[in-house]
């Protein structure tokens, strides 16, 4: 990251300010068309980021693009950005074209996809390698967050050679970016209600249980983003980083949603106040694409197979930041 | 006031630390031939002032201290690289780890040449081992409620008191002690110093405390009319407590801070063979997937250390993790081991594991409680 990648991050940031409102979160979750909104970010150009430049990109690679995803999970998107933005750079490097304007989503094995109901294409994975797929039908949206159980595939749109799991680890990164996002903007929500909120007389924050709750907050929000971090390096994404950022941030969503519920009282799920929007969104991240178990289990392998004399080796062989 | 992302930027060790690495492995492989797991597993309490000579004579003690004061001149990321292989190892680096991390740098930043030039090269040569005197009977986690007083006398001071917890006084040769220099315990934080204490000196007994374990790491410290010179006070008069508390993010952002059950990981995760079932190989990962971000954030900080900047918040959320992570480890080693009743488990893990199961509640005790630590990190986040 050099001053001119904080530059893109921070523009983006001030884009969605504008542009991601809570009004509009919830006028697409009403059912409202997301037809202008998707056009305005299609406009934007931070969907085509991660496309080569003179494909019309910026050409980003995933450490520059880290930090538009979480921004994407701070404000609690509710259209696949993140997803599409990184599925038009996996395509563009098989040399596969761009299916359209629409939205696409990485439709790996999973009992929930995050952001299928506003996409029209799908990457699916396979032993073959990775597909594109027209969408022709979502199964039920059980967070209202813009999810599907499942998707019905249409036209075969391209083919192209990956790792049976190159969709999986994908969606998989992509969903621990997004979820480090939400979880950093529920801590700032938490902080500000422990300082507004009074009760006995006194703010909540003041109470040295609630101080302490918050720092536990902290702290699982801090770990999971620097974990997800660790996993946006290098020119395609690593199944072991991404693995143990995965299993971090779904670990770090039972605690973050637990104790900035508790610090908020009952208000925090109605429908009046912003919470629950990131929170829906956090836990319908956690459901999909892999537990911690699940990833956990692939790290676990992973260091017994890389035969490293210490833990502290593999950690550093391969789950460190890398030199530029 | 927050703590965010940007607290812990991306850093990586450079190659001239890293260059270190290699060598430090094979040492340690030399030294430490046959020496079993579950003596390993007592690492930065492990004291053993052969080892620490040792290292000495390779000029790995006080490594980041400067070669006028006999020290190496190597940055923080050296000592980063050389700490991270010794505690992965188990090394037994307790003689000259308190002189190593703490001491040295405070004599280095706030001693006077005097004591620069007579102190520093004898804690690098592996000849002097110091120790900390901070809690007393009445003063644990409220640690500027101390009492031990030093006053002021003809061509010195005069201490009197008592240091308890202090590990490995009665195998140190110095202590440097945050005692009471003015005022009452009721000024807090005002009238606090820090002093250069000979244990040598008239006047001092050192008496160890057995734990249930039957070891007898920790000692009380009392001091009776102890005369100390002049110059044994380090930096300034009445400084102490702001002196003290410089010294906690060297203290809290090390690699100690997450490594103190890894001998034992290890070996369990050797013993799983090449085909553990799926919950053996999601335990293992699981605690690998919490072990590298907070690795990534020791790294992080041993930077913003090297460039001036004190990250004592930031120090706080990671030793508090980082100790969770320690507890953690045996804890569950335990349960995967007394899933099976019937199967026999490896001799030497569950020696090490026993070890460590006695110990790890305490881990988050030493260099700050978890409560005080979840404290200073709500005031870092503007709660208090």
């Amino acid at each position: 990251m050099n001053d001119e990648d904080n530059f893109l991050a921070e523009a983006f940031r001030r884009q969605l300010g504008a542009m991601i409102t809570p009004a509009a979160i919830r006028a697409v979750e009403e059912g409202k068309s997301a037809t202008a909104l998707w056009a305005e970010l299609n406009e934007s150009g931070f969907v085509d980021a991660m496309l080569p430049e003179d494909a019309g990109g910026a050409g980003l690679d995933l450490a520059q693009a880290f930090p538009l995803i979480c921004a994407a999970g701070e404000f609690a998107m509710p259209l696949p950005f993140a997803e599409t933005m990184v599925a038009r750079g996996l395509l563009a490097r098989h040399g596969v074209g761009i299916p359209g304007p629409g939205a696409i989503v990485m439709a790996a094995s999973s009992n929930l996809l995050p952001g299928a109901r506003h996409a029209d294409h799908a990457l699916v994975g396979g032993d073959g390698g990775s597909a594109l797929v027209a969408i022709t039908a979502q199964g039920d949206d059980l967070f209202n967050t813009g999810a599907a159980t499942s998707i019905e595939q249409g036209e075969l749109i391209a083919t192209f050679a990956a790792e049976p799991d190159t969709v999986l680890v994908c969606a998989a990164a992509v969903s621990s970016a997004l979820m480090a996002g939400a979880m950093a903007r529920v801590l700032e929500m938490s902080l500000r209600h422990a300082s507004e909120r009074q009760q006995f007389g006194r703010s909540l924050g003041k109470f040295q249980a609630i101080q302490q709750q918050l720092a536990v907050l902290a702290e699982q929000v801090l770990s999971a983003q620097v974990a997800a971090r660790g996993a946006f390096v290098g020119a395609s994404f690593d199944p072991v980083r991404v693995a143990a950022a995965k299993c971090r941030a779904n670990e770090a969503a039972t605690v973050v949603c637990n104790i900035a519920h508790a610090i908020h009282g009952a208000i925090g799920v109605t429908a009046e106040f912003d919470l629950q929007l990131y929170t829906r969104r956090i836990k319908q991240w956690q459901l999909a694409f892999g537990s911690e178990v699940y990833w956990g289990a692939r790290l676990g392998l992973a260091r017994i197979a890389s035969r490293a004399e210490t833990t502290a080796d593999f950690l550093r062989l391969q789950l460190a930041t890398k030199a530029d | 006031m927050s703590l965010t992302l940007e607290n812990f930027p991306p850093a990586t060790l450079p190659p001239h630390a890293e260059a270190l690495r290699q060598e430090v492995k094979a040492f340690i492989a030399e030294q430490l031939a046959g020496v079993p797991t579950h003596i390993r597993a007592r690492t930065w309490a492990g004291f053993n002032a052969d080892f620490s000579r040792a290292m000495a004579a390779r000029g790995w003690i006080g490594v980041t201290i400067p070669k006028e004061y006999g020290g190496a001149g190597l940055d923080a990321f050296a000592r980063f690289v050389l700490v991270e292989e010794l505690l992965a190892a188990g090394a037994p680096v307790a003689a000259h780890w308190i002189g190593d991390r703490q001491s040295a740098p405070l004599l280095l930043h706030y001693g006077t040449e005097e004591q620069r030039r007579t102190i520093l090269p004898r804690i690098c040569n592996g000849e002097l081992f110091f120790c900390i005197g901070m809690s007393e009977p009445n003063s644990g986690s409220d640690l500027a409620s101390v009492r031990t007083r030093a006053e002021k006398v003809e061509g010195g001071w005069k201490l009197n008191g008592q240091k308890i917890w202090t590990t490995y006084a009665h195998k140190s040769h110095y202590m440097i002690a945050l005692v009471r220099t003015s005022g009452t315990s009721e000024d807090r934080q005002n009238g606090l110093s820090q002093f250069l204490i000979d244990l040598s000196l008239p006047g001092i007994t050192v008496r160890p405390i057995m734990i249930g374990t039957g070891d007898t790491d920790f000692n009380e410290v009392f001091f009776e009319d102890v005369f100390l010179p002049e110059d044994a006070i380090v930096g300034t008069e009445g400084n102490g407590w702001k002196q003290v508390n410089a010294e906690l993010a060297f203290e809290r952002s090390g690699p100690e801070r997450i490594y103190s059950s890894l001998v034992l990981l290890d070996l369990w995760a050797r013993l799983l063979g090449d085909n553990p079932d799926t919950a053996q190989a999601a335990r293992l990962g699981r605690l690998v997937a919490r072990l590298a971000p907070l690795r990534e954030m020791s790294v992080a900080m041993t930077a913003l250390l090297t460039q001036g900047h004190s990250p004592i918040t930031e120090a706080a959320l990671f030793k508090d993790m980082g100790t969770e992570i320690e507890q953690q480890i045996p804890a569950e080693i335990a349960e995967a081991v007394a899933a099976h009743p019937d199967v026999a488990a490896d001799p030497e893990l569950l020696r090490t594991l026993a070890y460590l199961m006695q110990l790890n509640h305490v881990f988050s005790l030493r260099g700050g409680t978890r409560e005080i630590l979840r404290g200073m990190i709500a005031r870092g986040l503007g709660l208090r």
